[in-house]
């Protein structure tokens, strides 16, 4: 017998004499047939262990699986230190990047810092400097700096004369503090430090590019050297040694400004408290860290 | 035939979820690596990969510690705030030589090359006294800021009455690199 055959209550014989002792008010007896005899009650116990066995058995199996705590086993770190969540930021530093569009001049020495200091392809950035020129006719213009240079490059300029104002405004990654990027990472390459930097994991990273489409200010590339997403990671390793990023080490004009932000004594606290600053692209709620002083509408 | 006796079935099930169970765990093991979620949704170990990466772009202070004189005679110029490699290159290899000779005598440094033109050129270590180095910052565009000391060259030159306005040298005919006052 398979338990397919177990007894229903309106199977003939396996429930004669079910209503004599009054448990059949309700339900199949009532429409006749089970007037001798009640079903079994062991086979009904039966049907119903088999189902709780069942049921915990394939639960408690698929938990396994479930459990982090399964696979790590007992290896290095004790239970105790293991963290039940996401770690608390409050005691790691918290840094800052202010950028002053009112001091940079637009020789771009940062972009070829930054390209030595992180092995950076040419023909792609991790960081850039765009140019906005408002004509007094009304046009707005934007071009990229050239990394060796306006002179160097022999582009044609603007005649000052036609030109109301001026600016040029650095851009790098901004640090969001709620960062697209890292949600939609597929394979938890992308992270957000401690100190709330965000990296790549190269070695996770699969390629996939959704990051690169996911960052609003375009900051995110697919280096065609390592074919692994790559970005601006403020420098990580060279804040990690006290140091500043390479593009501020390398800006003459004191345009870009990293510090610490929970240090009031720090220029960048100090600029900060000072200054009037803003965020691109406020709009998009993605709290970023950098912040920019004279920002117009016109720059994204 | 009442009773629900045959528990072999219940035996095979149970077996073969634990079975999908432990491979379940195998493969995590293997997929998953060890340090991940230690302290966050990512690999932990990953920040200490990243940190590893040298740092390349020097401070000034580390050529200072050998050329103090320059340090002097920039102090309070207006090129106190140009780094030594915007104008001497990256000098990624040359500061590595220099402190391997600093504890090794026999190990000599090799001298700086004359710059090629190209300010992405791969010479590590170069000494520039061309008017295209002065000119990549200094050369007035559209954008500036209005405090800072940029020049039309056409004009400044002949301003100034240069003797060869398309000279390498010209700009150094009345300033200099490091102290800039003409």
């Amino acid at each position: 017998m398979s338990f397919f055959d177990l007894p229903i209550v309106t199977s003939g014989p396996a429930v004669s004499g079910a209503c004599a002792s009054g448990g059949c008010a309700t339900g199949g007896c009532a429409s006749g047939g089970c007037s001798t005899a009640r079903p079994d009650l062991k086979s009904e116990t039966s049907r119903r262990d088999f189902l709780k066995t069942a049921t915990t058995l394939t639960l408690g199996a698929m938990s396994l699986t479930l459990l982090p705590g399964a696979m790590a086993g007992d290896d290095a770190v004790p239970p105790a230190s293991k963290p039940s969540g996401f770690p608390s930021h409050a005691k790691k530093p918290m840094y800052g990047f202010l950028i002053d569009t009112t001091k940079c001049t637009g020789a771009g020495k940062c972009l070829t810092a930054c390209r030595v200091e992180n092995g950076v392809p040419e023909g792609q950035a991790r960081t850039w400097v765009e140019r906005y020129v408002h004509f007094k006719d009304g046009r707005v213009e934007v071009d990229l700096v050239p990394e060796i240079g306006y002179a160097a490059s022999g582009e044609p300029q603007p005649a000052a004369e036609d030109v109301l104002r001026a600016y040029f405004v650095p851009k790098l990654c901004n640090q969001c503090v709620d960062a697209p990027c890292n949600q939609v990472c597929p394979v938890h390459a992308s992270i957000k430090s401690p100190e709330g930097i965000e990296l790549v994991d190269t070695d996770r990273c699969i390629g996939c590019g959704y990051c690169v489409q996911a960052c609003p200010y375009g900051i995110r590339y697919m280096n065609h050297e390592t074919n692994v997403a790559d970005k601006c990671n403020w420098c990580y390793h060279r804040v990690m040694r006290n140091e500043q990023p390479a593009c501020v080490e390398a800006c003459p004009t004191g345009a870009r400004v990293f510090g610490r932000i929970d240090d009031p004594d720090s220029e960048i606290s100090k600029r900060l408290a000072t200054l009037p600053t803003s965020v691109l692209k406020q709009h998009l709620g993605t709290l970023p860290l950098t912040r920019y002083v004279g920002l117009t509408d016109e720059v994204t | 035939m009442t009773s629900f006796n045959d528990t072999r079935h219940l035996w095979a099930l149970g077996a073969f979820l634990a079975a999908v169970g432990l491979v379940g765990m195998v493969v995590r093991r293997e997929l998953v690596p060890d340090d991940f979620g230690r302290q966050g949704p990512y690999r932990a170990s990953a920040l200490a990969d990243v940190a590893a990466r040298p740092s390349l772009f020097q401070a000034d202070a580390t050529c200072h510690a050998c050329h103090a004189s320059v340090e002097h005679e920039r102090a309070g110029k207006p090129h106190e705030a140009v780094r030594c490699a915007h104008c001497h290159g990256h000098a990624v290899e040359h500061v590595a030589m220099a402190r391997k000779a600093a504890e090794d005598s026999s190990i000599a440094v090799p001298p700086a090359a004359e710059w090629d033109g190209d300010f992405l050129t791969k010479i590590d270590l170069y000494v520039t006294k061309d008017r295209a180095t002065c000119l990549s910052c200094h050369q007035a565009v559209v954008g500036m800021p209005a405090d800072f000391k940029k020049i039309d060259v056409a004009v400044h030159l002949e301003e100034q009455g240069a003797s060869e306005p398309l000279a390498k040298d010209t700009c150094f005919e009345c300033h200099g690199g490091h102290d800039t006052a003409p």
